[in-house]
């Protein structure tokens, strides 16, 4: 099992978040946690299966954040389908990202 | 390398080892009434105080006076009888020749020259002081402050006649056997929550820290039995200042705890202040006999509350209950009654008290006054004052009594902090420690949170004020600001120095160790442009640098396994930063301390820093 982390603009966030489960990042270059959730969200790949993970620049999407209503970073958003059904903010550890992903 | 390392001692430790110095120091020489053994600031933390000890033949009691600068700054106090004599001198004033007189029961006197190093500049000093000797007597006004100050004791004359070099933080009490409970100059979380609480008696000797696994903040409240409530938080679970524990003050385990995400919902009715992480920001706990319940002041949801001392249920809340669900307001919020023309609501209060008759006094700060961005009152138009509401529980009606502060207007506006004290019926005192102008305007925030080359801009100011029916007879002004003001004695009968070695009771948990470890490349020894510093303590390894705001930093605990701590480099925007005396000039700068509780071996200390893992060259067995 393993997935990729994908690197998203505005317009293929839109895109990525209609899969069955889409685990996004929204991260800012000049922030300590969002670098740390992003290596979390990195060796989360390695062991989750189904799960399309993005990260996507808070600075450089305004359009995203405003869209979406992310206030801060590191803000992270789990879609099904289209639809967000949980966001949490803030630095996470590995174990509560997984049980997000499985709750959600 | 670069990397400054220092194993230290606890405060406990070192002041052990200065006392041993010091009683082999007396027993050496035959110290009499005429030769008597002086020792100046024996506890290395209180330069104002002294120890004088010598022998007589028969037991004697001895009479010490501390000469004011006036005969109105006299400071006695009355030893019993004894043939060892170890008198505590309290109330030197800084950088003067002391006079302290000693007579004996029998008659014969002495006079003692102690010689005090002048004030530091952190000791400030009043810009105004109107009392009468009459009215404050031998009383000296204590503050701990929430700027650049050190905590100090003022007389009638507004002379500093105590201070502590210890940057100790929150509020002092005074408890039963005469010592003085203090929140510890031990930091433990960023940027104020602290190790615990200290015990500590006038002469500067710590007796006890009470070691709290999630950091103290803010208030302790010592109940009948001598146990102690503590607030406190747990960290792992991301928020702060919503819980309390009650701790054995014989052992310091936790007997009991609250959590008040039991007793209340989180993402409602908050002040202008709430965030997620910090919802209710409990700045006070006050037990009631009476009703057997706890009474708490949470700032971020502009609410006294009162919950079962049982079973943590929610008894009621003081408040303005707009934006609240009506559920809860039909349930717990209380009508005003009387003269509602002039009742105000209290908003982001602190230090609430139940007086005997119950009612409940506070300090309303006022800050945002109103409940909805649209109705916030700027801090020009604002006021802060203490309060004291009368309420009736069965018919859920609540009265305001009395206020002082609200006819001062901005001029004694403060954003955060302060406290009152009731001494008696119609005998008060409200303290507004936490008043600021920036660039000639009355700040809307914490002036805690004004930094680096802005504060030149500042203008601090703290009022202390005391009224006997609605007459102001103690008024003093600081120019910086302070947590709280207690008025103490500093001589108190119960308050016996007693030797040997302070005892450090409970313990600070387990730092929270961040799971994922970056791959990193090799990046060699640390370079020096991030001034690392290790320190090494009984309970705790401590890390200093400087980095750059967004800079990923993880310490690393290399040995037989390898424990990491995510390091934040950015601060979270505390909207109330009670306690500014932690942080550095250098808004880059970082302290992180990391509980050595769970952590066995040896260790070799690493630094990961954004992409590349450093040397520090530290190793450390634990």
């Amino acid at each position: 099992m393993a997935t990729e982390v994908l690197e998203l603009d505005s317009a293929q966030l839109d895109e990525v978040i209609k899969a069955d489960k889409a685990l996004v990042i929204f991260y800012s270059k000049t922030c300590g946690p969002c670098k740390m959730l992003r290596f979390v969200l990195k060796d989360i790949a390695k062991d989750v299966d189904g799960v399309s993970i993005g990260e996507i620049d808070f600075d450089a999407n305004k359009d995203a954040t405003a869209k979406y209503k992310v206030e801060s970073y590191p803000t992270l958003l789990l879609f099904k389908k289209g639809e967000e059904v949980k966001r949490v903010k803030g630095l996470q550890q590995k174990p509560k990202v997984l049980q997000m992903i499985n709750e959600g | 390398m670069s990397v400054k390392f220092k194993q230290f001692d606890h405060i406990i430790t070192e002041q052990y080892q200065a006392e041993q110095a010091f009683l082999a120091a007396y027993k050496k020489g035959s110290h009499s009434f005429e030769q008597p053994f002086v020792q100046l600031n024996p506890y290395l933390i209180a330069p104002l105080t002294a120890l004088i000890m010598f022998k007589t033949d028969k037991p004697e009691t001895v009479t010490v006076n501390v000469k004011g600068r006036q005969a109105d700054g006299d400071m006695h106090f009355d030893l019993p009888a004894a043939t060892e004599h170890v008198i505590p001198v309290y109330g030197l004033y800084g950088g003067s020749d002391n006079t302290v007189e000693l007579k004996l029961g029998s008659g014969a006197k002495k006079s003692v020259i102690i010689k005090t190093e002048a004030l530091p500049d952190k000791v400030k000093l009043p810009t105004k002081m109107e009392t009468t000797s009459d009215y404050f007597q031998d009383n000296l006004m204590f503050v701990g402050p929430t700027t650049a100050a050190l905590v100090a004791g003022y007389d009638y004359k507004g002379d500093p006649r105590w201070y502590c070099t210890l940057n100790l933080a929150f509020d002092i009490k005074r408890v039963k056997n005469g010592r003085l409970l203090v929140g510890t100059h031990r930091l433990l979380m960023p940027p104020y929550h602290t190790t615990g609480i200290y015990e500590m008696g006038m002469i500067g000797k710590i007796y006890k820290e009470f070691r709290i696994p999630g950091g103290y903040h803010h208030d302790q409240f010592e109940m009948e039995d001598g146990n102690l409530l503590i607030l406190t938080q747990d960290p792992p679970r991301g928020t702060v200042e919503d819980m309390c524990v009650l701790v054995d003050r014989n052992t310091g385990a936790i007997l009991k705890s609250w959590d008040y995400q039991k007793s209340l919902p989180q993402d409602v009715g908050g002040s202008g202040s709430q965030d997620e992480h910090d919802w209710f920001h409990n700045n006070a706990v006050w037990y009631d006999k009476k009703t057997h319940s706890l009474t708490l002041s949470g700032r971020h949801q502009d609410a006294v509350i009162n919950i079962d001392y049982d079973s943590g249920k929610l008894n009621w809340i003081i408040g303005d209950p707009d934006n609240w669900p009506q559920d809860m307001v039909d349930k717990y919020f209380f009508k005003p009654v009387g003269d509602v023309k002039n009742f105000d609501w209290q908003y982001e209060q602190h230090a609430c008290v139940v007086v005997p008759d119950g009612d409940i006094m506070c300090f309303d700060n006022g800050h945002w006054r109103g409940k909805r961005k649209e109705n916030y009152v700027p801090a020009k138009d604002n006021f802060s004052r203490g309060v004291r509401y009368r309420i009736d529980t069965s018919k859920m009606e609540i009265e305001q009594v009395w206020q002082f502060g609200k006819e001062r207007g901005e001029d004694f506006f403060s954003t955060y902090i302060c406290n009152v004290e009731y001494y008696g019926e119609g005998h008060y005192m409200v303290h507004s420690g936490g008043i600021g102008r920036f660039k000639g305007e009355t700040l809307n925030k914490p002036p805690a949170q004004v930094r680096g080359d802005d504060e030149k801009d500042l203008v601090l100011n703290s009022i202390t004020v005391e009224l006997k029916d609605d007459t102001i007879v103690y008024e003093m002004h600081l120019p910086a600001n302070y947590y709280r003001a207690e008025k103490l004695q500093p001589y108190c009968r119960e308050d016996v120095l007693s030797f040997g070695k302070g005892e450090l009771l409970g313990d600070l948990g387990v730092t929270e160790q961040f799971l994922t470890i970056p791959d990193t490349e090799p990046g060699g020894e640390v370079p020096d442009k991030y001034n690392v510093k290790i320190g090494l303590e009984e309970d705790r390894i401590i890390l200093k640098a400087t980095f750059e705001k967004g800079q990923m930093v993880m310490l690393l605990l290399e040995g037989a396994q390898t424990v990491g701590y995510f390091v934040p480099t950015t601060k979270r925007p505390f909207l109330a930063m009670c306690v500014g005396t932690f942080q550095e000039a250098d808004e880059r700068a970082v302290e992180f301390p990391i509980s050595r509780k769970g952590l066995a071996g040896s260790f070799a200390i690493r630094l990961i820093v954004d992409d590349k893992k450093y040397e520090t060259g530290v190793h450390v067995a634990l």
